[in-house]
Formats: C-alpha cells, sequence, structure tokens
C-alpha cells in the first residue's frame, strides 16, 4: 500500500498518543488517581487510527468499551478526555461520565457506554436523522467480538439493512469478551459475515496494520456516504492488558500474549517509516517527545483540576425540573 | 363541544402536532401502512410520507435507541411499543440510554423521545397484553410516566410530552381507547405533573387513574347517592412524577385515603403514594391509607381468572366503606 509519508507520520503520532494515553491511565489507576475500572485499548490503536481517519465534521461515532483513543480521535483535547476520566468537573462530561461514558456531542462523539451493544440502536436514529434531515453524515459505530452476541446487534443490522443506514459497523475482534473468546462464543470465525443475512457487507481486515484498516474504513464510509448503506469492517487485533485494568487476564496463554505483541501495530508502522527511509530516528523521536508533552500536560491539568460539586450531582436529571437534595 | 373517543383524539395530536414541527417523526411495528394495531397513527403515513412514519421489524430495542438516537440529532420521535408488556425488550434503551443520556453526559444533549404504549387488563389477552407496566419505571431518574384517563387529557398531554424535552412514556389504557368525551380542535398542551380533581368532596380522597379513575368515579356516585359518603376523586394524570401537592392537599382535607391503581400490589405506584402521605401528612390522617390493586398473580387468560385479580368498583367501596368506618 501506498500511503504517503506525512499521512503515515500523522497515523503515527495518533497511535503513539492513544498508546501513552493508555499507558499513563493504567499507570495512574494504580497510583490511586482514577476511580472505578478502566478498560485499556493497548494493542488496538491501528484500529481505532486506521478506522477514524475516514471521520469528518458532521458525522457521528459511539465509541466502544475499550476506546479512550476514539474519543481522542474526534478532536477532543487529549486534557479533556484525560480530566473526564480522572473524575474531574474540566472533562468532557464534567467528571460525571468517566472513563466508559466520555462523549464530546459538539464533535461528533455520542458517548462510549457500558452496556454492549447498547449504542448500536442509537446508531440507526443518528443514521435515521441523517436520511430524514437529508444530510451526508455517517455514523461510525465500534463494538467488540462479544457484542454479536446481544440482540440489539441483530436488531440494529437489520434495520440498517431494509434502511440502508449511512453506517459503519466497526467490529473490533480483539479475539476475547473478559475470558470468553470469540471462537467459542460465537460459530463463525469471521464475524464481519454476520452482515450476510442483512445484507450488510463486511470485510475481515487485519486490525493492526493501520493502512488495511483505513482503506477498508475508507471504502465503507465511502458507501455509507453515496446512500448505498451500512457495512461491517472487522478489525482482527488483540488486546494487552486484562478485560480492566488489574485484571491479571490468566485466562490467555502467555505465549499468545507474546506473539500478538510481537505484531505491536505501531512497531510496525515505526519499522515500515524507518525501512524505505521515510522518516529517520530523530523524526520518530521528535514525534514521540512531541506526544509525550500533550500527555504530561493533559496530566498535570487532570491532576490539578476540580472535582465536581455536590451541587453537580443535582443537575442535568430532568430538563427544566428540579430534583431535591439531601 | 365536538366529541371524539380516546382514540381519535390520540391521533389528532399526532397529525396536529406533525404538521406544526417537521422535527416530529412517528416510528414502530405497523404504525404507518396499517396506522397502528389500535388505530392511533392512522393516516400520518399518507399525510406526511415514509422518511417521518416509518414501520419497524419486530425490534423494540432498535426503535428506542433509533429515537433515542434521532433526538439527539434534533428530531422529536413519536415510537410506538404496540403491548406495554413488550417494554420490556427495549428496557435498557429506556433505562440506560434514554433516562441518562442528559445527566451522564452532563447536558450536552436531550432525548426528547415519547414512547407511547397501551397498557393494562380487561381485553382478555392474558399475561402478555394485559400488564400495567408503571412501578417498573418509578425507581428510574430521568424518565416521566403520564397516564390519561380521557379523550381530553390523551390529547393536552400527548401534545405535551411531544413538546417536552425529556423522554417520556406515554401510558394509553387499552379498555379506553372507544371511550368517548369532549375535545377541543384546537391543539393544545395540558402540564405534566399536574394532578386534576375529578370530583370534590369531604369524606375520602380516592387517587387514581387511567381506567381505574371511571371506576373511581362511579363509585363515588353510588356512594354519595347510597351512603351518604362524600368522595373526593383524584385523576393523577402523571405517575412520575406525581402530583404531591394536590394529593396532600384533599388528604389534609379529608384525612382518609383510598389508592387505586390497576397494577400488582407490591411496590406499585400506591406504595409509593402511600408512603409520601405518611411522610408529610401523618398527622392528618384519620385511618390508615387503603390501596386497591391487582392481586401479587399474572393476568390469566380466562375471564375468571382475569377479573379475580383486577380490581374493580366493588373492592374500590369496600375499601372506601373500611376508611370511613376505621
Amino acid at each position: 500500500m501506498s500511503t504517503d509519508k506525512q499521512t503515515l507520520l500523522d497515523y503515527y503520532r495518533k497511535m503513539v498518543l492513544i498508546r501513552r494515553f493508555e499507558e499513563t491511565m493504567e499507570e495512574h489507576a494504580r497510583k490511586g488517581y482514577i476511580p472505578g475500572f478502566l478498560h485499556l485499548g493497548i494493542g488496538q490503536e491501528a484500529a481505532q487510527v486506521g478506522t477514524m481517519a475516514s471521520f469528518q465534521p458532521g458525522d457521528y461515532v459511539l465509541p466502544d468499551h475499550r476506546s479512550h483513543g476514539v474519543c481522542l480521535m474526534v478532536g477532543t483535547p487529549t486534557r479533556e478526555v484525560m480530566a473526564e476520566i480522572f473524575g474531574k468537573k474540566t472533562g468532557t462530561n464534567g467528571g460525571r461520565g468517566g472513563s466508559m461514558h466520555v462523549a464530546d456531542f459538539k464533535r461528533g462523539n455520542v458517548g462510549n457506554n457500558a452496556i454492549q451493544g447498547s449504542t448500536m440502536a442509537t446508531a440507526c436514529g443518528l443514521a435515521l436523522a441523517a436520511q430524514v434531515k437529508k444530510t451526508k453524515s455517517v455514523t461510525f459505530e465500534f463494538i467488540g467480538d462479544g457484542t454479536v452476541g446481544r440482540g440489539e446487534f441483530h436488531e440494529s443490522l437489520n434495520l440498517a439493512g431494509i434502511w440502508k443506514l449511512p453506517i459503519v459497523y466497526v467490529l473490533v475482534n480483539n479475539g476475547y469478551a473478559i475470558s470468553t473468546r470469540a471462537t467459542d462464543a460465537h460459530p463463525l470465525a469471521d464475524l464481519a459475515k454476520m452482515g450476510c443475512a442483512y445484507k450488510v457487507p463486511g470485510i475481515t481486515v487485519d486490525g493492526n496494520d493501520v493502512e488495511a484498516v483505513q482503506a477498508a474504513a475508507k471504502e465503507a464510509t465511502d458507501r455509507a456516504r453515496r446512500g448505498d448503506g451500512a457495512t461491517i469492517i472487522e478489525l482482527k487485533t488483540y488486546r494487552w492488558q486484562g478485560h480492566f485494568s488489574g485484571d491479571p487476564a490468566s485466562y490467555r496463554p502467555e505465549e499468545e500474549v507474546k506473539a500478538w505483541k510481537e505484531k505491536c501495530p505501531i512497531k510496525r508502522l515505526r519499522e515500515k517509516l524507518l525501512k524505505p527511509k521515510m522518516a529517520d530516528e530523530a523524526a520518530l523521536k521528535a514525534i514521540e517527545d512531541d506526544v509525550e508533552r500533550e500527555i504530561q500536560d493533559a496530566l498535570k491539568f487532570s491532576i490539578d483540576s476540580p472535582a465536581p460539586t455536590i451541587a453537580d450531582a443535582l443537575s442535568f436529571v430532568y430538563v427544566g425540573r428540579e430534583v431535591t437534595g439531601k | 363541544m365536538r366529541t371524539l373517543n380516546y382514540k381519535e383524539a390520540l391521533n389528532e395530536a399526532l397529525h396536529q402536532e406533525m404538521a406544526n414541527d417537521s422535527r416530529v417523526i412517528v416510528l414502530g411495528e405497523d404504525v404507518a401502512r396499517m396506522g397502528g394495531d389500535f388505530g392511533v397513527t392512522m393516516g400520518l403515513l399518507d399525510k406526511f410520507g415514509p422518511d417521518r412514519v416509518r414501520d419497524t421489524p419486530l425490534s423494540e430495542a432498535a426503535i428506542i435507541g433509533a429515537a433515542n438516537g434521532a433526538a439527539f440529532c434534533g428530531l422529536r420521535p413519536v415510537a410506538e411499543i404496540m403491548f406495554a408488556d413488550f417494554i420490556t425488550e427495549c428496557y435498557d434503551q429506556l433505562v440506560n440510554n434514554s433516562a441518562k443520556a442528559r445527566y451522564m453526559f452532563n447536558g450536552q444533549v436531550m432525548a426528547p423521545i415519547v414512547v407511547r404504549t397501551a397498557s393494562g387488563a380487561g381485553f382478555r389477552a392474558a399475561y402478555h397484553h394485559s400488564q400495567n407496566i408503571e412501578a417498573w419505571f418509578m425507581n428510574i431518574p430521568g424518565l416521566t410516566v403520564v397516564a390519561p384517563a380521557t379523550p381530553h387529557d390523551a390529547k393536552g398531554l400527548l401534545i405535551a410530552s411531544i413538546r417536552d424535552d425529556n423522554p417520556i412514556i406515554f401510558l394509553e389504557h387499552k379498555m379506553l381507547y372507544g371511550t368517548s368525551g369532549e375535545v377541543p380542535e384546537e391543539p393544545y398542551a395540558l402540564p405534566i405533573g399536574v394532578a386534576e380533581v375529578k370530583r370534590p368532596g369531604t369524606d375520602v380522597t380516592i387517587v387514581s387513574s387511567m381506567k381505574q379513575l371511571h371506576y373511581a368515579l362511579a363509585v363515588a356516585d353510588q356512594l354519595a347517592a347510597e351512603e351518604e359518603i362524600s368522595c373526593e376523586v383524584i385523576d393523577l394524570r402523571t405517575i412520575k412524577p406525581f402530583d404531591k401537592a394536590t394529593i396532600l392537599s384533599s388528604v389534609k382535607k379529608t384525612g382518609r385515603v383510598v389508592l387505586v391503581n390497576e397494577a400488582p400490589k407490591t411496590g406499585s405506584i400506591n406504595a409509593e403514594i402511600s408512603a409520601v402521605i405518611t411522610e408529610e401528612a401523618f398527622r392528618d390522617l384519620k385511618a390508615p391509607v387503603e390501596r386497591v390493586n391487582s392481586l401479587d398473580v399474572p393476568v390469566g387468560f380466562a375471564p375468571v381468572l382475569e377479573d379475580y385479580v383486577i380490581p374493580g368498583p366493588a373492592e374500590i367501596a369496600k375499601a372506601v366503606r373500611k376508611v370511613v368506618d376505621y
């Protein structure tokens, strides 16, 4: 594939940003800065960056359960995503969403969700609104392999099939739903084929090859924007960590984890950039340093930011109706 | 004034709101070509076209999810769930998405959807077409439950619900569709959260809604004529939030309360209203609060089974006498 140098360097920066973001989150969860659960996407950066390369202003995205990276890709400042995960008032949701509910509506991020598959139904409505309002908006619906078992998966694909909804289903198949192997949970090895029954075409792609992901996502996005309907792109990849930060993931063979780490999407792109001398070490190091400054800035911002106040607990329950406090 | 039945009043409300506001769309099973299982959406497809009036597959989760997503994009979806019993199929969408979207996304978005559904017993339709579901939603912050008892209120409350910025469960009692009453021709909105004293009285307060309200009114007339008991009958009209002020002011006057609701007794809205009366009007009470409910038993098929389980005028009269004789 012949993606130009500048684009590849841009992908590299984004993938390193996501990797460092996630590593920083894990470190600070361990140190006690981050309340609650943390689901990390280390190892899945190419899937996120390659897909979101086709995202345009006016589009919508519903990130999956493991996609701080997707939240970063709509253009939300890194500070605001990180502060949200820290539960701070300066976060995207004012600290009331956290890792599992980061949303930035004005940039098209309609929020990730802690009920797997739940947003597959929401995606139908975003796409339906595009039809009713006659816009060219495309909805990117990120899901994991586990979500294929949910009823909404089938209801959503069926509706997308009959209404030709402009949706790109991004099925990030990392092989496991917590401890359950995708191959034990679903009869098909390539889950992209699940769309057949609904006339939603699917393609299975190496999810650690950012260029391959980008190409598949672009084709699916163009198709949706043309009014030709939805597509599933299945991105085969692997999560390096356990299901949540702190999960030892003893249900996975060590050799398997090791083998996938060898297939690191960032390492792969780095090698590609260096081999034909598209970039030298110094250039990549400069990118990495630049990312590090962004991460450290976001981290300081997140640590220094105030928590929400008690009054925040009572707002936005209803529109135009107060609720009573203690 | 002109007379319409409950179904026609609802139908007129939909026609008028769709004509007045191009953001209003209607979706659900059999709502377009057929005009709804009970005929409430008749004529909408012809007048407003297939973009705004959509038949869906049997996919309640996708219906409500699509309504949420469309609402996030600025539309005003009115979704029909054919029978209230089927709402279990989309309970997640309502509870975890519609109800919480505004809160968890820090006010970035609203979910102004109306979910119309046919509830209640009396159709000889057994377990899965007869339930009263209001209590299932009482414990969910963010939701509103509206339940008209007359054609006049059906029209005014449906228009108000469509114009309201909150997600609303709009309960239509299926035994009321054919009941007639005076309905103004022009569009009008009634306040949500406001009960109505349907019949003033001094001895006993009866609080009810939907079909049971009509039983309560008949019992009140009968007891006034035959036993010189003066009942004040309150129609809740909105079940969540219910109108505490109107109830408490009546209790202050009468000191005796009978709560009438068609759902099973345990955990019903009567339990909540009774708790509020105990908390806030304990000193005004001259007798313990009486609850008239369905038994804690499913609605069986054979008429003798259904009639035994569902309350009626005899149970209401008995409860009134009990609080008077206490």
